[in-house]
């Protein structure tokens, strides 16, 4: 009581300011990421919660041994490697394109925005039909004589994510342009001028003073990718039956989450899911921060 | 001999003026082609889906990279005959709106009180909403769906809106624009006897516009656009949103009626590419954090 007759109308404003966040930390934060932790102990059925019974790391232990589950995680990886390197490419190509250009820089830059703001879920159709075996995509390959007969690309062993990744890359890649592109802003031109004098070319230029220069952009792009890319779940879904397809080259960490619980109704091995991956995320966030306050000035 | 040889420099020097030119002007039409076949790519997909949508089925099969052969509405009036489609407008922009309005008011209140009024605790907040930031939504997706089910928010609007009413990515934004407010503005109020809810809604909220568009933009795309949510939640066709509806439509047309998806998809897709168009440089700004001349 002495604590609120001490403040100020200033601050008792304060508290009432800062008040819907005290409550929706509690309620939608903090409770369910301790519900989170008490399940993944638990045997528990969401139709049937009062059933709950204890198995300790039972669930942790189930996971750890679940092929599904591994094949789930390495396929995120092998899609976000193909999609790290090509979105760099692409987004890194067209910032010095860009970089280049004294009018019209804008209507490009508009232009390659336009599949940022569009949802996955519309992106994802046209993408569905325009790479399906029919699609104009592989007819095109098949007229080259790239292809011999169309591809069922989704009953594939290997093909489903770096098709996915290719998605991605055309999704993405505008954000990646405008970063670098503020990061090519940045670096004084007089470097160029005096590796002009010293009869640099481009690829060498490229090399020693763009890419170095621009590393906290190219550090921020890769981790942000990591982290996000880690919670693919539209895309899969939409493409795929909740296990992945056939040989589960389609299956990611959030879908097979998504399938204990949703579909199984295994509520604790999909809060042990959850755990363990908001765990890699946490880490890599870590990571990122750790890496990026080391370059808190220059940074986005 | 002296003059010979200026002349001959000066002529040196002219023609490598005359080469660099033509090589920055090749180099010009070489980045701007490369530019023209980007855009290219990009845009595709898009004049696809419209062109198509004002084919009919068997066209689209044939020919799906030619013009309409003439302009067909079957599509568009098929997705009107089994999807309503006013209905699934309304939805979505009620759930998104509502959402953007609670999540950057909220937001801003809280950056305010936890920048600006000086209260205890202050740091101690702050290193929770960091802490926060870091929360990968994951972790929070069977929990929260367990709670909705005990609530018996299933299927209903506020489970797509409340959870999200607020955001500490959106709070720590603001924290950061906030920092930068002259306190003098805000000192100048206070001893003309205005209140702290004045203050921060009649200065503090015009004052920071800029971040406060970036916050908006950002969350109603992001509730525009959810698919995994609805998805979770919603059951009922009365309920549902866009991006859901659009997907089932997809999966339960048959393969006659294929100009219905695209034109179902292009009717969803339009309306965003325009506000994008207008709001342009705003978008860029709230999805990179940069702003470009």
């Amino acid at each position: 009581m002495k604590f609120i007759k001490n403040l100020s109308a200033r601050q008792k404003w304060g508290y009432l300011f800062v008040f819907p966040w005290i409550i929706y930390f509690s309620v939608f934060l903090l409770y369910p990421i301790l519900l989170s932790f008490k399940n993944s102990f638990l045997d528990i059925n969401l139709l049937n919660p009062a059933n709950a019974s204890f198995v300790g790391f039972g669930n942790w232990l189930e996971i750890a041994g679940d092929f599904l589950f591994w094949r789930s995680m390495f396929n995120i990886i092998y899609n976000q490697l193909i999609f790290i390197i090509i979105s760099f490419i692409i987004g890194l190509s067209f910032a010095l394109l860009l970089n280049e250009v004294k009018s019209g820089g804008a209507v490009f830059r508009t232009i390659y925005f336009l599949p940022v703001i569009t949802s996955i879920t519309v992106a994802m159709i046209i993408f569905d039909f325009l790479s399906g075996p029919q699609g104009p995509v592989q007819s095109l390959l098949i007229n080259l004589g790239i292809l011999d007969k169309g591809i069922f690309w989704r009953f594939s062993k290997w093909l489903p994510m770096p098709i996915l990744a290719v998605f991605n890359s055309w999704k993405w890649f505008g954000v990646q342009t405008i970063i670098f592109l503020g990061g090519l802003n940045s670096i004084n031109p007089r470097l160029y001028e005096a590796a002009d004098v010293d009869g640099a070319g481009w690829f060498k230029k490229l090399f020693s003073i763009t890419i170095p220069l621009l590393k906290p952009q190219i550090v921020f792009v890769i981790t942000i990718n990591i982290i996000n890319g880690l919670k693919m779940f539209t895309e899969v879904y939409m493409n795929f039956d909740l296990y992945g397809g056939p040989h589960h080259a389609g299956l990611t960490p959030v879908m097979y989450l998504y399938a204990k619980g949703f579909d199984k109704m295994m509520m604790g091995d999909a809060a042990t899911i959850g755990v363990f991956l908001a765990a890699i995320i946490y880490i890599l966030t870590m990571i990122e921060l750790k890496l990026f306050n080391s370059n808190a000035e220059d940074g986005v | 001999m002296a003059g010979i040889n200026m002349a001959n420099k000066k002529q040196e020097i002219n023609t490598l003026n005359v080469r660099m030119k033509k090589r920055r002007r090749v180099k010009q039409i070489l980045v701007y082609g490369l530019l023209i076949v980007g855009a290219f790519f990009v845009m595709y997909p898009f004049i696809f889906m419209v062109m198509n949508s004002f084919k009919t089925g068997p066209e689209i099969m044939h020919h799906p990279n030619s013009l309409p052969d003439e302009i067909s509405l079957r599509g568009y009036i098929g997705v009107f005959q089994s999807l309503n489609v006013f209905r699934l407008f309304l939805n979505t922009t009620f759930v998104a709106t509502s959402v953007t309005i609670m999540s950057t008011i909220f937001s801003a209140m809280v950056a305010y009180g936890i920048i600006k009024t000086d209260i205890p605790g202050k740091k101690i907040l702050f290193r929770i909403i960091l802490g926060s930031l870091m929360i990968p939504e994951v972790i929070l997706l069977v929990p929260r769906y367990m709670m909705m089910y005990t609530w018996e928010w299933i299927n209903t609007y506020r489970v797509l809106i409340i959870p999200v009413a607020i955001s500490a990515y959106n709070v720590f934004l603001l924290m950061q624009f906030m920092r930068q407010l002259e306190d003098s503005f805000l000192e100048a109020a206070r001893i003309d006897g205005a209140n702290e809810w004045q203050i921060f809604w009649k200065i503090a909220i015009p004052m920071s516009k800029p971040a406060l568009s970036t916050v908006a933009i950002l969350t109603f795309m992001g509730s525009w656009n959810d698919f995994l949510r609805p998805l979770l939640y919603i059951r009922d066709e009365s309920l549902m949103t866009l991006q859901l509806a659009l997907f089932q439509f997809k999966e339960a047309v048959p393969g006659q009626n294929l100009e219905q998806i695209w034109a179902a998809t292009t009717m969803i897709a339009i309306p965003v590419v325009i506000i994008y168009l207008l709001l342009q440089k705003n978008f860029v700004k709230a999805f990179t954090g940069i702003s470009l001349k």
